[in-house]
Formats: structure tokens, sequence, C-alpha cells
């Protein structure tokens, strides 16, 4: 089978900057006994890109983003970041589909979870600064069984964002979420993505959600990079961008061709 | 109003068994109004016999709880973190935890006597698996998915236990403390009436001999109240500690 690669990013990313790590993956493989789900990827992330990665489920997406954020070690092939082989599992955060909480501790200290490495005495204070910054500066003394699903995951996203990372992997954030909360989670993620320069790695099945926050789309089919679509559009984002659907249609047709 | 209803019956059956004892339909012999137990129960309490009585009962049952319950802790919590620790040793305490443990009483006494050894010994045996089936069971329940959040965050090892293991294995220990509490009286109440110098279980035995049916019951309604005594303080106990979960949070 042929890899089609059609590399239409940019050259130069205008927003790339120090702070987001540049991620690099050479000839990586993953097979769990018997079954391969990745073959043979290269893939280069620039520091402070948004990329999405979207495919059908069982494509192997959300293994590939694992492997990125170092919960999994690759069958073949190397991940780096930043040029490094290791030790940089610290600057990476995850943000899971379920907000994953522990539910005997309030709002607060959720988030200093995320603080872990961080000095005692800086975690209270960080926690409310991120808490605010997600738009939940008075529930911070609130159970995870109070809070609504979207406060849930903003939790998460503060905890996430908590001790600064310089990549920040996200695996369906905001599938469990109703479509109003699933809109004002994008902007926030955008928001703060913008101010912040990290970089972020989404992995999404639903295209128009990759177009609304991405950079640029990985469409993964059978392990593989199938396409490598540049989204080169102002933002912030808005909904309803003609251009956007255009994209959007485009990679649909893909995904969904037999 | 709402509050007096589950006492109605209660009080009733009260009422019914002082009428039954004064018209002559019980005799006494084979159950005193209770008018006489209270009158009894009174001046056990006054010349120090029960409160004697109850303590020593209390010190046993709790020191076998203690020890029971401290090692059945730790078996669960091994053997609900780690794979070789289970295979080591849960076929074992699965086959001897299908041995009755009051089944051992003979043993017991031709081991230990009627000396306290015997009663806490048995009190321990018994207590030992609700503790260590529920923990094991606890640790084993607790959500794979926040392991291995910790873990993505950074958490040692010792961290995601205190943090993380323990807590979510919390609710599940505190069904086998309520059950295990349960066995502690049950299995205290059969060893010392059975087999001891000393005790409530005793003083029933006692009584028994010269047929002081009043003190029996006596013996019998401070089992109970006992019992239930140390329930409350574990569900207490359970929604203080629990008071992050819906289910156990007080309305």
């Amino acid at each position: 089978m042929t890899v089609t690669v059609l590399d239409r990013r940019p050259a130069v990313i205008d927003h790339a900057s120090a702070s987001g790590a540049a991620v690099a993956l050479r000839g990586i493989g993953k097979a769990f006994g018997e079954h391969r789900v990745l073959h043979d990827i290269d893939l280069d992330i620039a520091g402070g890109e948004f990329v999405a990665i979207v495919g059908r489920s069982g494509c192997g997406k959300s293994t590939l983003l694992r492997l990125i954020a170092g919960l999994d070690t690759p069958s073949d092939g190397a991940v780096t970041v930043d040029d490094r082989a290791n030790g940089w599992r610290d600057a990476v955060r995850l943000m899971f589909q379920e907000p994953r909480l522990l539910p005997w501790m309030n709002a607060a200290a959720n988030v200093e979870v995320g603080l872990i490495h961080a000095p005692r005495h800086a975690r209270r204070g960080r926690a409310a600064e991120v808490l605010a910054q997600v738009g939940l500066a008075d529930r911070e003394a609130a159970r995870p069984a109070t809070l609504s699903g979207g406060q849930r995951q903003r939790v998460a996203l503060a905890r996430a964002l908590a001790s600064n990372p310089r990549l920040l992997a996200l695996d369906e954030p905001l599938g469990a979420l109703d479509a109003l909360t699933r809109i004002e989670m994008q902007e926030l993620i955008e928001g703060v993505w913008r101010q912040r320069r990290f970089t972020a790695i989404v992995v999404t099945h639903d295209v128009s959600e990759a177009v609304r926050l991405a950079d640029r789309i990985l469409l993964l089919e059978g392990g593989r990079v199938a396409m490598d679509v540049a989204v080169d559009l102002p933002r912030p984002r808005r909904h309803g961008n003609p251009d956007a659907a255009a994209i959007e249609g485009w990679v649909l047709d893909r995904l969904l061709r037999p | 109003m709402r509050r007096a209803l589950p006492w109605i019956i209660p009080i009733l059956v009260l009422l019914a068994w002082q009428a039954a004892a004064q018209l002559g339909l019980l005799r006494v012999q084979v159950l005193p109004a209770p008018s006489i137990v209270a009158a009894t129960a009174w001046h056990l309490l006054l010349s120090g016999e029960l409160m004697a009585n109850v303590e020593i009962s209390a010190r046993r049952a709790l020191l076998g709880f203690a020890i029971g319950g401290g090692i059945g802790f730790v078996f669960g919590m091994m053997n609900g973190l780690f794979a070789l620790s289970e295979t080591l040793t849960d076929s074992t305490l699965q086959m001897v935890r299908n041995v009755p443990h009051l089944a051992l009483i003979p043993l017991v006494i031709l081991w230990f006597g009627i000396g306290e050894e015997a009663k806490v010994f048995l009190v321990a045996l018994g207590v030992f698996f609700p503790i260590y089936v529920n923990t094991q069971h606890g640790v084993r329940a607790v959500d794979p998915h926040l392991l291995e959040m910790g873990r993505a965050y950074g958490m040692s090892e010792a961290t995601l236990f205190r943090r993380v293991v323990l807590p979510g294995a919390l609710p599940s220990i505190f069904v086998g403390l309520r059950y295990g509490l349960g066995i502690m009286w049950l299995t205290l109440i059969v060893a010392e009436t059975i087999s001891a110098s000393s005790g409530i279980g005793y003083m029933a035995m006692n009584a028994r001999e010269f047929m002081q049916v009043d003190i029996v019951v006596v013996c019998i309604l401070v089992y109970a109240a006992l019992g239930k005594l140390a329930d409350s303080a574990a569900r207490l106990l359970e929604r203080t500690c629990l008071a992050w979960n819906p289910a156990y949070a007080k309305a």
C-alpha cells in the first residue's frame, strides 16, 4: 500500500514559538501482539503548532497520541520532543475524553494534581489562577459530583494547563459534551492556545472540530497518515466560515471514500 | 411527627409485653415484665457489675477486631495491588475462609483454655475475612482511568496509593468494616457463652444457672445496644470519610 501524503503545510508557521515543543516521529510502528495498529509513521510537528488527528474509529489515532504523550512506547521507531528521546514527559500534559477528576478532592485540589512537580507552597495560588482562567473562579471548593459535565472538563483542562505544558495532548476531549458546551470549550481551548502558544495535538472523530481548532489536519487510515492538510484560516475562528466548510467537506469526502 | 413513626411499633410491643406479664399470661420464669428487666438493669448498673463486664467484653471485641481487621486490611491491600502476592496467598486464605470459625471453638479451648487469648483469637479470625475480601475488592474496583491519569501526571507509586487507590477503595473497605463489626459481636457472644469467666456472655450464662431470667434479658439487650452503637459509629465515620460520594453524603 502506498502512502499519500499531501504536504500542503506552509513552510513557515508564523506563530511557532519557543514555548511549544517540537515533536518528531521517525519510522513509528506499534503492534499489540499480532495486531499492528500503526505502520512506519514519519511526522514533524513544529513548536506551537495546533494539529488535529482525524480518522475512523480503530484507525490508530488514539494510539498515536498516546505514543506522542509518552503513555506508551512504540514497537518501532522513535519519538523525540525537542530532539530529545526521553526526559520530556513532564513537559507534556494530557486531557482525556472523560474528565478523570478524583471525586474525593475539590476542584482546586484536582488542579493541584497537575502541579505535582511544583513547590508545595506555590500550588494553591497557581490552581486558583488557572481555575479562574477556565471560568471557574468561584468553584474552587466544589467537588466533581456537584459540577456539570462541561465544568468538570474545564477543571480537567485547568489541571492540564496548570504546569504550563509545552505540549498538550487532547484525546477526544469534547466527545462527551453537548453541542453548545462543546462550542464554548472549543473557544476556550483556542483562546488559551493563542495566549500560551504551546504545541497542541487533538485527536477527534469530528472533522468540523478539527477544522475549527487546528492549523493542520492529519487523516489517519489503516495505521498510516493518508492525508496531511493545512488549515490556513484566520483566528479566532468563527463557526459558519465558508472556507472552513469547504475544507471540512473535502476531508469528509476523503474519509468516507470506500 | 414523621420522626416518631419508627418508634410506634417498638412501643406497642413493649406495652403488650408489660400487659401480658401483669395479667399473668407470661410467667416470670419465661419472660419477666419490662419493668422488672429495667429495675434489674438499674440495679446491675449501680452495683458496677454490668459496666465491669461490658468493659471486659468490649476490650476483647476491639482487640480482636484490631488484630483481625489489621491483618485482613494488609492482606487485602497486598493481594489487590500485587498479582504475585495474590497468587501466593489468596487460594490458601479462601480455603481457610470456608472453615466456619466458630467450629474451631473446641480446638481453641484446647489451645488457650478459657483465657483471654481464646476469645481474642476467635474474634480476630472472624473479622479477618470480611475486611480482607472487601479491601481486596475495593482496590480492584478503583477506576483504571484514574490510575492512568495519575501516572500520566507523574504521581509516584506512593502518591498514587495515597491519593487514588486508598480513597477509591474506601467505600468497599467500609462495607467490610460494618460487616466485620457484626461478626465481631456474634463471635464474642458465642465464645463468651461457651467458655468464659467474665464478660456479658458469662454473666448471661451464670444467671441462667440460677434461673435469673431478668439478668439474661438485660445481657441480651446490652449486646443489642453495643452492636447498634458500633454500627452507628461506623456509619458516622463512613459519612465523614465518604462525604465526597453522593451516595453517602447526608441529604
